[in-house]
């Protein structure tokens, strides 16, 4: 589904982010990025949201150069993708319901129709008694399931998270990985940049390390998921 | 807030200058009723002629009406402008004066070269022996109406593209501030148009809020000026003076709803090519 050819990225004057990357990842994949700072697990996930443009290489999704999209392109291109960020980037002028009722809104859904999905999806994920509420008010794991349930309201086809536990204690991680399962489970691709050893070992498929922007390991492996049930 | 604010400021301004340019066309307009050619009339003519001279003038496409004032009429008149002194009129033939057409030209012909023309082809017609017109008054009359004219496009010009761009700049503002909310809509896949029309439609208001705002600060002003100056010498009284009727209230908010629309328009299509 994703495939990146001889990916280089270089911000000027001279600085290296990505060095001649080529990956490829299949559809409902559970993928962690990870390194240290520095790496280049940003930088990734940018190019495949289309944040940033590839100095060199080609990036396809499901057999389209993403690199050749225009503003409108782009645009497309976001409502099949979910975004997840450490810092949540939640409108804190908007209620938890409207926050992800946006995104519904954005590929056309009917008012009516977003609210109702939103608020569904807000209930799956705890937050019925919280959907009034301004992000501001609740807490970080709060914050970071109403950011979640933005980025799957339209059943995207990838989900990238930078960091989405960066800002949460262990427990509300646990559970916030878990909840990065199920989604999977619809059978969307999943790409994790983290460097949350722990959430790692337990939860990675496929560990992708990055290392002064070259992929330097590439690991697939059989895990059980303990906490999933 | 700013952007209203802005905008009230300069469209107060401009209505400032578009009161004063309609109140000085409204003045220039009444002084030009005032021009009038005197066509004085030859002593051998009699009713007959007269009358067919009357209705031959009443031809002309310049003359909007004509008032026939009679040898005795116009000793009347000069009695009665006299006064007390009419006696030295005493023993003075009645026809002494002769009679004579006060002719009003029509608007649109109180110009210069056109009243000349007009006043020429008059003295070729046949029983009327002199004409006089305020020449100096009609070409003075012309030149205020084209500085006028000139003045309002200049001055209105700098003022448009001035307050174009403070409400451009003032958009700006509001954008920077709240760009994170822009981030978060592009992030989502929001189209453009989407992104972009909370800020046109804020602009838009915040147009129509400046404009309405300055339009009641110029009223206050303008009742303001009347009670404290209540003549302006030469220009007349200020109760002459009018405040701006619905065409121009509703061309003010209508550059304010567009100059608000424009100034965030043009400011999104930077602010965003630059993101």
């Amino acid at each position: 589904m994703i495939q990146l050819f001889h990916v280089f990225k270089t911000y000027p004057p001279n600085s290296q982010a990505l060095n001649d990357i080529s990956l490829e990842i299949d559809k409902g994949e559970f993928v962690f990025l990870t390194g240290p700072s520095g790496a280049g697990k940003t930088t990734l996930l940018k190019l495949l949201f289309r944040e940033e443009e590839p100095t060199n290489g080609q990036i396809l999704l499901n057999g389209q150069n993403i690199n050749r999209l225009n503003r409108r392109g782009v645009a497309r291109l976001r409502r099949q993708i979910g975004l997840v960020f450490q810092e949540f980037k939640l409108l804190p002028r908007l209620t938890a319901l409207e926050n992800v009722a946006l995104a519904a809104e954005v590929v056309g859904t009917s008012k009516n129709g977003s609210h109702t999905k939103a608020y569904h999806l807000l209930r799956e994920l705890g937050l019925k008694e919280k959907y009034t509420a301004k992000p501001l008010t609740l807490s970080g794991g709060e914050q970071q399931r109403v950011a979640i349930a933005r980025a799957v309201v339209n059943d995207p086809m990838l989900l990238l998270a930078d960091e989405p536990t960066g800002n949460l204690d262990a427990e509300i991680a646990d559970e916030t990985m878990r909840m990065f399962l199920k989604i999977r489970e619809r059978g969307t691709t999943i790409i994790i940049a983290s460097h949350n050893l722990e959430l790692i070992k337990r939860y990675g498929t496929r560990i992708i390390s990055l290392r002064h922007g070259f992929v330097a390991d590439d690991l697939q492996k059989v895990v059980r998921h303990e906490g999933m049930h | 807030m700013l952007t209203a604010a802005t905008m009230a400021t300069t469209l107060f301004v401009f209505g400032a200058f578009m009161l004063l340019q309609e109140n000085l066309q409204n003045l220039l307009k009444a002084w030009g009723e005032q021009i009038q050619v005197n066509a004085y009339l030859d002593k051998s003519l009699d009713a007959a002629d007269v009358q067919r001279l009357l209705a031959r003038v009443r031809t002309f496409p310049e003359v909007e009406g004509v008032r026939h004032i009679s040898q005795e009429q116009a000793w009347r008149d000069f009695q009665a402008a006299l006064g007390a002194q009419s006696g030295v009129l005493e023993g003075l033939p009645q026809d002494v004066l002769p009679a004579s057409f006060e002719i009003k030209i029509r608007e649109n012909f109180r110009d210069g070269p056109m009243i000349e023309d007009f006043v020429n082809r008059l003295k070729r017609e046949k029983g009327i022996a002199l004409v006089e017109y305020p020449q100096e008054w009609v070409d003075r009359l012309s030149l205020v109406v084209l500085a006028v004219q000139w003045v309002k496009w200049i001055f209105g010009g700098a003022l448009f593209l001035a307050t174009f761009f403070i409400v451009e700049s003032t958009v700006k503002l509001a954008l920077l501030a709240r760009r994170d909310e822009i981030e978060i809509m592009q992030l989502v896949g929001a189209s453009e148009a989407m992104i972009q029309a909370p800020f046109v439609v804020e602009g838009m208001i915040q147009g129509i809020a400046g404009a309405t705002l300055s339009i009641i600060g110029l009223w206050f002003t303008f009742q303001w000026l009347r009670n404290e100056i209540p003549t302006f010498g030469l220009l007349g009284s200020f109760s002459q003076f009018h405040f701006l009727n619905a065409r121009h209230i509703a061309l003010m908010l209508a550059i304010g709803w567009l100059l608000g629309a424009a100034g965030s328009l043009f400011s999104l299509r930077r602010f965003i090519k630059t993101w």
